[in-house]
């Protein structure tokens, strides 16, 4: 996990065969047949005690909420034979550079009956309060006494692979519904000006401020799992939003989701298992850009935290939907996993980009001694050059990725390690053959930073977010993805590919 | 570019203000309320407005109202200002409409100041046309545009006495809510080009144009008693889930009111605003089937599933609103005229439309659609001569909120603009209030194209509109000062 631009160099090359490329690690035949759905859930904290380093160059002294990470197991069997299997981990975490693969081998052997470990993948719900698990972008000593990640990390692997066995070992034959809901959450946190260009988190009191750039959805996708006797007994909550509100940087927070959890586990009881999900909204937040005082006055009012007022308006529709798909349990789905290893187009870093972050680094590694944001931004200028060098001798042309696509029910779900922008999101669902379609982002995370996907809109205007340091594929890349996704959704509705 | 703007700016002239608007409008006042709703559903078929083509309405689905709350404030027994707030199930108000209800409004409350009464149409397309010569409408068997015209102004005038005649000391409070109801319309493709509507399942769909507003801005009004009498529910979307039928049909505004009766209280007048939605309606772009399941599981409509989640939306704030109701505060209303620069009619533009205009008419076309280019041609021919265009809009203050009208399908983006940049705790943008001048889209609808951005559907320009943005928010910011 703890590997350097180089070596993610290398893995790259070893994967870019030049063209683009899809393969299936693991896929059955696709049986989309109706069978008996086992289900097993389980959650466990991942918290350690303060201080510890967060993600982002911080330390938190204490602890707001507690970070978690959920855990649903999912098998379908057909007259005793297994059909496929699942099994999903939502965890409280920025982003999880390295730790599906390092929980697979963590788990090696240890899931008796799960066929293929590949078929375990993660997900973070994007909390900017949560632990750091990447280590080489910062000087240990910079943390004094806070707990890192090479003390973390394994700790981590520890609590998840506990929980996992739990999920799997207690599977026992279930019940599964799924629906629709929405609520306000998420925003578009771009903001245009007269001039054309953007700015994450632009101020929008401004004579030149002229729109919002894209899209937000506030749609919620749920999923609920109930045992036999339709007990609930998990669900899995899909939006377009990150865990990103909380303002008090310096404390361990699961943000938002801590009290969607909360107000759950008062009305159906503290053993559901609730994972969050976060859709594809790169360039999404929860931030609010206008109507600020109207909000804050009205959570006064409600005498609620921010995040308890997301939380809030989650759990009030999740049960508005919960009391409505009630009726329409169903016990025999389809389960179908495809595992899939998918090379988008790269993007391109240009002589100018390489020219700027080149200089970049000399400047910084220039200094002798380096602060917290040259240790961070030296990384990441550093993967810059040296894109643009492997780039030069042919290299470095594609991103591979892993993308879960499942079949249940009705249902599809479709994963990206990304932070995709919404359009995306919006293709992918609008031109999905499913009823519905929940969509996954920053899952099975690469053992680098996969970054931003902005769309072409999005890289005209530029700012935060649209540059190459935190772009890994092009738009060009993007729409592969888009395409691929929809192939395999497609294959598993038996719809030829459009 | 600078001498351009400097130009286009001169074009921006504030015709009058409105006499009676005190100049400081931070100091209190007492409120008086009063409130009433009528029934302005015809008696017979009608033609029903809204689409290019001719429908006559075969039934009355639901009521069609019209609703109005009367505000005065009061320095002792000094009138200091007032407003009449009237939200109409109506598509649009056709000129025919505001300035011979104002005449008569003279007749009918002398000593009232009818230039005070904001008239806003809900947007239904399952309402009365009220203007002759827009369709071709048969003569046997169907109200005609100027007999409903003649019997909607009546049925105003009724509705604004009764509210003005009932006012009475009462409070006011304004809280925020929320729901999913309008949607973005604007579909944009591979080429850059946008489409009303469009297809979202081809593989050239690339995103929605822009974005949502699902914030409510609600006014509740209260007596002495702290009985309600009214909500104002601010909704970024046109009440136009039906708009094809050929039935009379308020569109979610009639689940609204009928839901919010049956769950708050049975007397409550709901005034429906709708805000910044030219480029919004409620109709679905994309997750469609998921939508349609989860009405049938839930057994609804989706105009009563709008009502549902408006209801749920005030009856979430009512409690709120009523712990904070305020007596006395700082009221302005003043009605503003602006000379807006109009959208110019290219040369390019000019000979689309006279080929369409002409080969409708070959056609026989009985709908609008004819009219709608031949209007671009005349256009061309005068707007040498007449580059500016007057608009009225009315801005308000009611104690901390601001309420802006605007006589456009106004594009969400302006909305957005004058919520950010304005001083009120929460601005009511309001549009299709007064008569109505078609839709006002922003430099990137414009660009993208299609109906609603095209040249035949906008007077003004996005010039104009980032003027009407501009003064919208002077007047507010002074009123907050």
């Amino acid at each position: 996990m703890n590997r350097c631009p180089a070596k993610i160099l290398c893995s790259s090359r070893i994967l870019t065969a030049g063209i683009i490329c899809l393969f299936i690690i693991t896929m059955t035949t696709v049986d989309v047949s109706a069978a008996e759905l086992w289900i097993g859930a389980a959650t466990v904290d991942i918290t350690p005690n303060p201080p510890v380093a967060l993600a982002g160059l911080r330390v938190a002294s204490t602890i707001q909420s507690r970070c978690m990470a959920n855990v649903l197991a999912l098998e379908s069997r057909e007259g005793g034979r297994v059909v496929d299997q699942a099994i999903l981990v939502s965890c409280d975490l920025c982003i999880l550079p390295g730790i599906q693969e390092g929980l697979r081998k963590h788990l090696a052997n240890q899931l008796p009956g799960f066929d293929n470990i590949n078929k375990l993948f993660l997900v973070a719900t994007h909390t900017h309060t949560a632990m750091m698990v990447l280590k080489n972008q910062y000087d240990e000593k910079d943390y004094g006494d806070a707990m890192q990640p090479k003390e973390y990390v394994p700790w981590l692997y520890e609590q998840m692979a506990q929980a996992v066995k739990k999920a799997w070992n207690t599977r026992a034959a279930g019940a599964v519904a799924w629906g629709l809901g929405h609520a306000v959450v998420g925003g578009n946190r771009r903001v245009v000006y007269s001039d054309g260009s953007a700015r994450m988190y632009g101020n929008i009191n401004d004579s030149k401020f002229r729109h919002i750039e894209g899209y937000a959805d506030h749609a919620v996708h749920i999923l609920c799992f109930y045992d036999l006797q339709k007990r609930l007994k998990a669900t899995a909550i899909a939006l377009a939003c990150p865990a990103q509100s909380v303002t008090n940087r310096e404390v361990v927070s699961a943000d938002f989701w801590h009290d969607v959890r909360e107000l759950l586990y008062q009305r159906y009881g503290k053993e559901l298992c609730v994972l969050g999900l976060c859709s594809p909204a790169g360039d999404q937040s929860p931030k609010l850009h206008y109507r600020k005082e109207a909000e804050s006055r009205m959570d006064q009012f409600r005498g609620l935290t921010r995040t308890q007022e997301l939380g809030r308006r989650i759990a009030d529709t999740f049960v508005d939907v919960a009391n409505v798909i009630a009726r329409d349990i169903r016990d025999s789905v389809s389960l179908v996993h495809l595992v899939q290893q998918v090379d988008l187009p790269a993007r391109i870093v240009t002589d100018a980009e390489y020219a700027g972050a080149k200089k970049m680094c000399d400047a910084m590694d220039a200094k002798k001694v380096k602060g917290h944001t040259e240790w961070y931004w030296r990384t990441y200028q550093g993967l810059v050059v040296d894109r643009y060098l492997a780039q030069q001798k042919g290299g470095w042309k594609n991103y591979a990725i892993e993308m879960h696509v499942l079949r249940l029910g009705d249902v599809a779900i479709a994963t990206n390690p990304f932070e995709l922008f919404l359009d995306y999101g919006v293709q992918i669902q609008a031109r999905s053959p499913a009823i519905q379609t929940f969509l996954i982002q920053l899952a099975s995370a690469p053992a680098g930073y996969a970054g931003y996907v902005p769309t072409p809109r999005a890289i005209k205007a530029g700012g935060y977010s649209t540059d190459v340091l935190v772009n890994m594929i092009s738009p060009d890349g993007a729409q592969v993805l888009v395409e691929r996704t929809l192939e395999s959704i497609d294959s598993l509705w038996n719809v030829p590919a459009k | 570019m600078k001498a351009c703007r400097l130009q286009l700016l001169s074009f921006v002239c504030v015709l009058s203000l409105v006499v009676g608007v005190t100049p400081s409008s931070g100091s209190s006042n007492t409120l008086f309320i009063g409130s009433a709703t009528i029934d302005i559903t015809p008696s017979r078929p009608i033609a029903l407005a809204g689409q290019f083509n001719t429908r006559i309405s075969r039934s009355v689905e639901n009521p069609i109202t019209a609703t109005a709350v009367a505000i005065e404030t009061r320095d002792g027994d000094r009138m200091v200002d007032c407003a009449v707030l009237v939200s109409c199930d109506i598509v649009s108000f056709r000129p025919t409409v505001p300035a011979p209800l104002q005449e008569k409004l003279k007749k009918t409350l002398p000593g009232f100041d009818s230039s005070k009464v904001v008239l806003t149409a809900t947007h239904t397309h399952t309402s009365a046309v009220t203007e002759e010569g827009a369709y071709k409408i048969p003569k046997e068997g169907v109200m005609q545009p100027a007999e409903y015209t003649e019997f909607l102004i009546n049925k105003l005038a009724e509705v604004i006495g009764k509210a003005w005649g009932k006012r009475q000391p009462g409070g006011v409070s304004w809280v925020l809510g929320h729901a999913v109801v309008g949607l973005n319309r604007r579909a944009v493709y591979a080429d850059g080009k946008a489409k009303m509507y469009g297809s979202t399942t081809t593989n050239s769909f690339r995103g929605i144009e822009g974005g949502e507003d699902h914030g409510l801005e609600m006014l509740f009004f209260w007596d002495k008693d702290n009985k309600p009498l009214a909500v104002c529910i601010n909704v970024e979307c046109p009440s136009q889930e039906v708009e094809s039928r050929y039935t009379i049909n308020a569109d979610f505004w009639h689940d609204v009111r009928t839901q919010i009766h049956a769950e708050i209280n049975n007397d409550l007048c709901v005034l429906g605003w709708p805000g910044a939605a030219g480029d919004i309606s409620p109709h679905r772009m994309y997750r469609k089937a998921a939508e349609e399941r989860m009405l049938k599981l839930r057994g609804l409509t989706y105009t009563q599933e709008i009502g549902r989640r408006i209801t749920t939306a005030v009856k979430d704030v009512y409690e709120l609103a009523k712990r904070d109701i305020h007596t006395e505060v700082p009221f302005a209303h003043q009605v503003k005229e602006l000379a807006l620069p109009v959208r110019m009619v290219t040369e390019k533009e000019l000979a689309e439309a006279k080929t369409q205009a002409e080969a409708l008419e070959k056609k026989g076309d009985t709908g609008v659609k004819g009219r709608w280019f031949q209007r671009t041609v005349d256009r061309y021919n005068k707007q040498n001569k007449e580059p500016t265009q007057t608009v009225d809009v009315h801005i308000l203050r009611i104690g901390d909120i601001a309420i802006a009208t605007n006589p456009f399908e106004m594009f969400h983006d302006y909305g957005v603009q004058m919520k950010s940049r304005s001083k009120a705790l929460q601005t009511f943008v309001i549009q299709l209030t007064g008569p109505s001048c078609g839709y006002l889209a922003t430099k990137r609808a414009i660009e993208g194209g299609g109906y609603s951005a095209v040249v035949q559907s906008n007077r003004i320009g996005h010039e104009g509109g980032q003027m009407l943005v501009e003064e919208t928010l002077k007047t507010i910011n002074e009123l907050f000062q």
